[in-house]
């Protein structure tokens, strides 16, 4: 049985690693994708039609707010550094980034995913 | 056991083996505790919680964007974290999250020269060090030497890369996506996000008999014998099945670039203007292969021995597979110390 078992995985492994697999395969991969495309084309036109928000408007909508979320971890990013420049400037500053030194550790900071 | 014994005992085992099977999402992975240091978008970067740091350079693991890095920490007793934090490590997790459409438009360059960079200073901040160990693995290997191959000033100190694709020539993936007939512009277009499903249907077809019969026909077999394994079988088939979307721009740089490309190896990757040149990536290096590996081939892991300008380069090679090398049971035997041991001789101030 497992001598079996094994000889068809190895004809499986074969059979896969063949050129003319990875053709049917992007063939296959194409008409499924596709598909998805008029399926998705086809939902978003009924939404857009019903006056309701569909599954575009929403991904905009939240690819927008990824912008925003960009923009202020650029801005935290800066921030943090004048703090540190701030912090290397002060005479009685421990270095600039001393974690054992709990008094120049930064608090923890995080912003939610949207 | 006799026939007759097997075919008394085989309702019982037909039961017990659609329970394992249909609770495996219940299993408990990724249980060691950790604290949120910093998160981006779906980026999130975790710090473990230890009593034990006795090395002062952190080590950052980093995953895959395909499966989620829970393979880290699989479960208690089977769990690398946990093996490094009794090893005295100072442990954060670069976690890619699950993205989404609003990420589509997320590429490499995102991920290489924006994620790992402020990742990276963050665990400065975090741990008061200033250099780092950037341990990759898979996918996550290959975005660890590109950022080391792009930032000249990175405080990585040791990069370690675990089964990570850097010559793609070859390999079953490039038969498959490397051809023209495979338009990734439209899969990247039409989904968005990438279904984690449909790479992970891809990934099983390359070996279809092993993983749609052979897992479970062991598994029943082992039930059969009154050995079957439940947590560590429910832990492993739980992280298999957890597919997160791959952000389509990022699937389409991936492809392009790495398969039909295959730019890393030729010194022609590009990233936000500045070329991935290997031979500037001069950390401290530790590379690992795994021999029967049929997704990130040893032979497409090699090249990079001999493109780096690192001093300090180590090869280690082991039988097992892509994932089984690490996350396996023999594992913590015959891998994860050698690690330890490359990490501590090179992790002091």
């Amino acid at each position: 049985m497992e001598e079996q078992e094994s000889r068809a995985a190895k004809a499986a492994e074969r059979m896969v690693s063949r050129d003319s697999f990875g053709e049917l395969l992007a063939m296959a991969t194409e008409n499924v994708v596709a598909l998805t495309r008029i399926g998705f084309d086809t939902m978003d036109m009924v939404w857009s039609n019903l006056r309701i928000a569909g599954r575009r408007d929403v991904a905009r909508l939240a690819r927008q707010i990824g912008r925003t979320e960009d923009k202020l971890e650029l801005v935290l990013q800066e921030l943090e550094r004048l703090r540190d420049a701030e912090t290397r400037t002060r005479p009685d500053a421990p270095s600039a980034v001393d974690g054992a030194n709990s008094a120049n550790r930064r608090p923890t900071r995080r912003s939610s995913k949207t | 056991m006799n026939p007759l014994e097997r075919i008394a005992r085989s309702p019982v085992a037909a039961l017990e083996f659609a329970n394992i099977v249909l609770t495996e999402r219940d299993a408990p992975i990724a249980v060691t505790p950790k604290d949120v240091v910093w998160s981006h978008r779906a980026t999130t970067l975790y710090r473990y919680r230890s009593n034990r740091r006795s090395y002062p350079v952190p080590v950052v693991l980093v995953f895959a964007l395909i499966n989620r890095p829970h393979i880290f920490d699989l479960r208690p007793g089977n769990s690398f974290v946990e093996f490094l934090l009794n090893e005295g490590f100072d442990v954060f997790l670069l976690d890619w999250g699950e993205p989404d459409e609003a990420d589509a438009e997320l590429g490499l360059e995102h991920y290489v020269c924006e994620q790992i960079p402020r990742a990276l200073r963050e665990v400065q901040r975090a741990s008061g060090e200033e250099e780092a160990t950037l341990l990759g693995w898979c996918i996550g290997g290959t975005l660890s030497l590109m950022h080391c191959a792009v930032e000249p000033q990175t405080p990585v100190r040791n990069l370690v890369l675990l089964t990570t694709p850097v010559d793609t020539s070859g390999s079953l993936y490039a038969t498959w996506v490397a051809r023209d007939s495979f338009d990734v512009d439209l899969v990247a277009d039409v989904y968005g996000a990438v279904p984690g499903r449909t790479i992970d249907w891809a990934n099983k077809l390359m070996k279809p008999v092993n993983n749609y019969w052979t897992t479970y026909r062991r598994l029943w077999q082992q039930v059969l014998d009154g050995k079957a394994r439940r947590e560590d079988y429910q832990a492993m088939a739980k992280w298999v099945a957890d597919n997160p979307p791959f952000p389509g721009r990022a699937f389409r740089d991936w492809v392009t670039w790495m398969y039909k490309e295959n730019r890393l190896v030729r010194g022609r990757m590009r990233l936000r203007g500045r070329r991935a040149d290997l031979s500037a990536v001069e950390q401290n290096l530790l590379v690992i292969t795994a021999g029967d590996d049929h997704i990130a081939p040893r032979q497409g892991t090699l090249p990079v021995l001999d493109q780096v300008g690192s001093q300090d380069v180590t090869h280690l090679d082991r039988p097992g597979g892509h994932i089984g090398l690490m996350a396996g049971s023999k594992a913590r035997t015959e891998i994860w110390p050698d690690i330890a041991e490359w990490l501590a001789e090179r992790s002091d101030r």
